[in-house]
């Protein structure tokens, strides 16, 4: 099974359906008509203007990055201690421990926007915009652990216990000899954790209420509505991006390998 | 280092996340769960399972999620095996370059990405004008809001995990074995049976899993290309929550979501190599 044909033209045909659509997205966003249609005809970057325009597509976006923000770095605050100790000791019930971080993965997003939706409103009655941060805090837990542990596994442990036998304390030693190894893998979990949130639907789908949407949720609202190209130059705008995040990310920390 | 030191030091590591979690999702989960089998009255009942799953529409939507779920799978690995076979093999520059590309769409808002199907499967979409130019049909045919279009939309949707999935499992297949294989007169689709696939079976077991139950529990996809006239489980459970306000068969509903992906996630793993050959 070396480079056969076959299997170039197979592997050819999944490119090109797993891209194609970008493509096609971006070149409809120019369009100058006034409905989705292809071919388009002319040439105009009036989508893009209406876009900038629509006051709830501007609120969502902010909403979507406070949220994205302050999820990440909670998740992060709270996940690095947790990839640590599951790395640096050996205790009993350490899979369980993993299983119970890595579950927010497994559980369906839907459910668990369902399931906060319920509980918060039955047994307290926190504002919608909090559910929402800590929602999406749950969901990221999985992504920042992983990471982290990954980047933590390639540190030797060893320069640690020597900085502490030493005289060094334990945070000051974390700080001083472990987190500078760890930076980039901390950047990567980082992004990797924004982009999830950003781009989350299920959760965000039950915690919305008035005045209060993300960026992905006010897209589909718009569309039930509207049949034009607005959400092409929108999406178009995600999709640039992200590739810029993505390739960045890539050349710098090198995030695939996280993946 | 002692162990009382040890243990306050995985206390103060774990703990806040671990309440966390316990409070704003274990807690959550478990109410929902024990909220299915309440009454009203204070007792236990299955009655609510029993309405939704004798519900004409519900089996409907049930079936039919699953039915998607086994034609999107078989398609991915299909596509999926060749393509991750292919960049293991590829020099390491061309490698990440095709490595980026497939995760380019992983990270990309699946809105953005569902949109695209629109523009391709809509009235006036490259589809539908392809057609009419070639003067194959006079009418638009309806494309968008079919299952057809949904299982496409999925395909594109989830293919990037099956060829990560399936591409670092391949990883560990050392080409020694492969080429020992074809020297000694195996042909390559025997190599294939015979060598690659067993020895990269757990991978595949793996993205097997994810991309099913993700067919499963997927929302945007059905949500845009199916809308309220090809409903599935997710979007079913979505209309029932937040449209028709009938908690209770949201709730059931739910359930039956979790436990669908968790016996797959389960029962997909008791499959071994060994069990195959």
């Amino acid at each position: 099974m070396k480079k056969s044909k076959l299997l170039i033209i197979i592997t050819a045909v999944m490119f090109f359906f797993l891209l194609g659509p970008f493509v096609i997205i971006i070149m409809s966003s120019f369009s100058g008509d006034a409905i989705m249609k292809f071919p388009p005809r002319g040439f105009s970057l009036q989508w893009y203007r209406k876009v900038l325009n629509i006051e709830m597509f501007r609120t969502t976006f902010w909403v979507s990055l406070k949220i994205g923000l302050a999820a990440t770095l909670t998740a992060l605050l709270l996940g690095v201690p947790i990839a640590y100790a599951n790395v640096r000791y050996r205790y009993a019930g350490k899979s369980l421990v993993e299983l119970i971080f890595s579950s927010p993965a497994i559980v369906p997003g839907l459910v668990i926007g369902f399931s906060l939706l319920r509980f918060f409103i039955y047994v307290t009655q926190i504002p919608i915009i909090i559910g929402l941060y800590l929602g999406h805090t749950a969901i990221l837990f999985p992504y920042t652990v992983r990471v982290v542990s990954a980047s933590l596994r390639n540190f030797d442990m060893g320069v640690e216990e020597a900085a502490v036998s030493l005289g060094s304390s334990p945070l000051h030693a974390f700080f001083a000899v472990v987190f500078p190894n760890i930076k980039s893998g901390i950047a990567a979990a980082f992004i990797l954790a924004f982009i999830t949130s950003f781009n989350n639907v299920p959760i965000s789908l039950f915690l919305t209420g008035p005045g209060v949407a993300t960026l992905p949720i006010q897209m589909l609202i718009y569309m039930e509505y509207y049949y034009d190209p607005t959400i092409s130059a929108l999406s178009s705008i995600i999709i640039v991006l992200t590739v810029l995040v993505v390739q960045g990310a890539e050349r710098l920390l090198g995030i695939s390998k996280y993946m | 280092m002692n162990t009382l030191y040890r243990k306050r030091a995985l206390l103060l590591l774990l703990g806040p996340g671990g309440a966390f979690l316990l409070f704003f999702f274990l807690s959550p989960l478990v109410f929902v769960l024990a909220e299915s089998f309440r009454d009203g009255a204070g007792g236990v009942t299955l009655m609510r399972y029993g309405e939704v799953l004798q519900n004409r529409q519900f089996r409907l939507v049930f079936v039919r999620t699953l039915k998607m779920a086994l034609i999107v799978t078989p398609l991915a690995v299909l596509f999926g095996y060749p393509a991750a076979y292919l960049m293991t093999k590829l020099a390491p520059g061309k490698k990440s370059i095709l490595m980026s590309l497939v995760i380019l769409p992983l990270m990309t808002s699946p809105v953005a990405r569902t949109f695209a199907w629109i523009v391709i499967l809509g009235k006036f979409g490259i589809v539908n004008h392809t057609l009419q130019v070639l003067h194959l049909t006079q009418e638009p045919v309806r494309l968008m809001y079919t299952e057809g279009a949904i299982i496409v939309g999925l395909l594109q949707l989830f293919m990037p995990i099956m060829v990560l999935t399936l591409a670092s499992a391949l990883e560990n297949v050392q080409e020694e074995v492969e080429e020992a294989a074809l020297s000694l007169g195996s042909s390559r689709i025997g190599t294939f049976f015979r060598i690659i696939l067993p020895l990269s079976f757990e991978g595949l077991i793996m993205g097997v899993t994810l991309v099913f139950t993700g067919c499963i529990t997927a929302y945007v996809t059905p949500a845009i290309l199916g809308g309220a006239r090809v409903l599935t489980l997710a979007t079913l459970m979505r209309q029932e929550a937040l449209v028709l306000m009938n908690w209770e068969a949201a709730t059931v509903i739910a359930v039956i979501m979790i436990g669908t992906t968790l016996i797959l996630y389960n029962g997909l793993r008791l499959f071994k190599p060994g069990n195959m050959t």
